[in-house]
């Protein structure tokens, strides 16, 4: 063995690099990383089964009971004559990519502090957690397909159109949207531990304010001549992708392109914004975990 | 030893002047570490398990006590490369915040460290693994985590998996081991990583006795491959017999730093200083409970 050095040098310390440097250096460790990333989503995958069969049954499984409950309810509250034609699948476009919102929200709350140990055992960049942790949330999604086309097939074959292969665009928007909350509430969430209680109750809020069991139309009839509670409505992002969905899965009709668009730019920015956040306090986490 | 005197300002130990910082680049590169006035400042107001709600009262009530705390201050020292330098010191002296930046886990809050190299950390044995997955998954989870080529750890794979000498658990999940086990893996791990420098924190003293006989061995081994050390130890045979030099922390500074046996024998001498004042401190609360 020679003592001759072969390896990097790397400085810790000194001056701060500027806020587009931490984005880009935060792109740039997330590609450099991208082993990391596959075993992270694997090991994510793994764990909740759903690297065996019988772990997805119950993603299949999951948004079809939680459908059966939604229209049961809504049905007898409401009556049928109030819901719109072909209910469960109407409910069932709004589900299935809710569920994966939901979840990987939930997940990337928790993917920093649950990996506190090796936090403060290695330097690695962080923000590859709460990315892998949303990210895994796809495959779940891509399997939630199954019991749609299902359910289609058996039941509402006659709505089955070509429009259903826009739905990996539509959910390249919703997973923009996601990754910037979801890197910034693992962020949060190391300082203020409560997020995650907060967030699921926010989240709920946040679904039943959303166009999932009701459409928008009967929003902006019920608001009259409120125009202005249309457009609050409009501006909740899900209310552009929940009917994004419904276009495509349910009416058989291209989206709103122009919606989605600006969704697409908006979550853009929102997303860089929440990486420069995240960049910024990543330095201190293995002090306060 | 004359060399003790309470820390002052300046930053650096004894045997360690501090240097202007624009002499760093271009010096000899046998350094392996270069650590320049090392301050870390932790804040006490986000520790553990703060939320929300908790928050709110503390705005709500007035703020009391100091806001922050410096674990380290000034610390300058290097390591050359085949060095093994041994950090030792009382508890809460800062020796595994010191770690923890070499290791660029902690970014100082001042001063800066310059490492040349991989270095490998063995911080806490055992941490850092995913219960749910295999002993395997979890190698080459670890060696993700530590930015090893997936080649090359899979190369070492079956010689981590030897020494582990973990058996057929290996591809068992890991919440199936017993903490001796998960101890062996995590070493293993750290040290067939082939590191420039290796830092070790207080972890020599677990598993059974061969194992304990055969990290030793290993760590021998790394010594005399003329890697760079950091050794945090509580065992002074430790220090005296492996580390070809010493640093004393106190209260996050350095004390003294140079010859293992003469720092040791510093650091005996505080702590059984410490230990008298103790002792008086306990007769004279006696006392007054007597009066
Ligand atoms: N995450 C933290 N937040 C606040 N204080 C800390 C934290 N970690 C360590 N400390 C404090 O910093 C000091 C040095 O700790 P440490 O480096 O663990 O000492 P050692 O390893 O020498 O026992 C101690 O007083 C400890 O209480
Ligand atoms: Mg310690």
């Amino acid at each position: 063995m020679t003592t001759a050095v072969t390896g990097p040098v790397v400085t810790y310390g000194g001056r701060r690099p500027h806020a587009l440097a931490l984005v880009r250096t935060g792109l740039s460790e997330i590609w450099s990383r991208r082993r990391l990333a596959r075993y992270l989503i694997a090991a994510e995958l793994h764990k909740k089964g759903s690297d065996t069969l019988l772990g997805n049954v119950w993603w299949i499984m999951d948004p079809l009971l939680q459908m059966g409950v939604y229209v049961l309810f809504v049905s007898l509250v409401v009556g049928r004559a109030g819901t719109t034609a072909d209910y469960p699948l109407f409910v069932f476009a709004a589900i299935l990519p809710w569920k994966w919102f939901s979840s990987a929200v939930n997940d990337a709350i928790l993917s920093v502090v649950a990996r506190e140990r090796i936090i403060k055992q290695v330097h690695f960049p962080k923000i590859i957690l709460p990315v892998t942790a949303t990210v895994s949330g796809v495959v779940n999604f891509a399997f939630g397909l199954v019991p749609l086309l299902l359910l289609m097939i058996a039941f509402y074959r006659e709505r089955i159109a070509w429009t259903l292969v826009l739905i990996p665009l539509i959910a390249v928007v919703q997973l923009v949207f996601t990754l910037g909350l979801a890197i910034v509430l693992a962020a949060i969430n190391v300082f203020y531990r409560d997020v995650g209680n907060v967030a699921r109750h926010v989240l709920r809020l946040w679904f039943y304010l959303s166009p999932a069991l009701y459409s928008a139309e009967q929003v902006s009839k019920l608001a009259g001549d409120l125009p202005w509670v249309a457009t609050v409505f409009g501006l909740n992002p899900f209310s552009v992708l929940f009917q994004a969905y419904q276009a495509v899965i349910y009416h058989g009709t291209q989206p709103a392109w122009g919606a989605l668009g600006i969704l697409l730019v908006a979550s853009l920015g929102l997303l860089v914004a929440c990486m420069y956040v995240f960049q910024r306090v990543e330095r201190a986490f293995a002090k306060v975990l | 030893m004359d060399d003790y005197s309470p820390p002052v300002d300046a930053p650096g130990g004894i045997a360690a002047p501090a240097r202007p910082a624009h002499v760093r680049s271009g010096r000899a590169t046998d350094l392996a570490i270069d650590a320049h006035g090392i301050g870390v400042r932790y804040n006490l107001r986000f520790t553990k398990k703060t939320t929300v709600r908790q928050s709110f009262a503390h705005l709500l009530r007035r703020r009391e006590g100091p806001q922050h705390f410096w674990a380290l201050r000034g610390v300058t020292f290097q390591v050359e490369h085949g060095e093994s330098l041994a950090v030792i010191g009382p508890n809460g002296a800062g020796k595994s915040t010191l770690l923890q930046v070499l290791a660029g886990i902690i970014e100082p809050s001042e001063g800066q460290v310059e490492i040349r190299g991989h270095v490998s950390s063995l911080l806490t044995l055992g941490a850092g693994f995913d219960a749910e997955l295999s002993g395997v998954d979890n190698i080459l989870l670890a060696g993700a985590f530590m930015g090893i080529p997936d080649r090359e750890m899979r190369r070492r794979l079956p010689e981590i998996v030897e020494f582990a000498d973990i058996g057929a658990f290996i591809d068992a999940p890991l919440k199936t081991y017993s903490s001796g086990m998960r101890a062996r893996l995590g070493f293993s791990i750290a040290t067939a990583v082939d590191p420039d420098v290796l830092l070790v924190d207080e972890v020599l003293s677990t598993g059974d006795q061969a194992f304990r006989d055969k990290s030793r061995r290993r760590i021998e081994e790394l010594i005399q491959a003329a890697k760079g050390i950091v050794l945090v130890t509580h065992d002074m045979g430790w220090v005296t017999t492996f580390c070809n030099r010493a640093l004393l922390l106190e209260r996050g500074q350095i004390i003294a730093e140079g010859d293992p046996a003469e720092v040791v024998a510093v650091h005996t001498d505080h702590m059984e200083q410490v230990r008298i004042e103790k002792e008086a401190e306990a007769a004279r609360l006696r006392l007054q409970g007597v009066l």
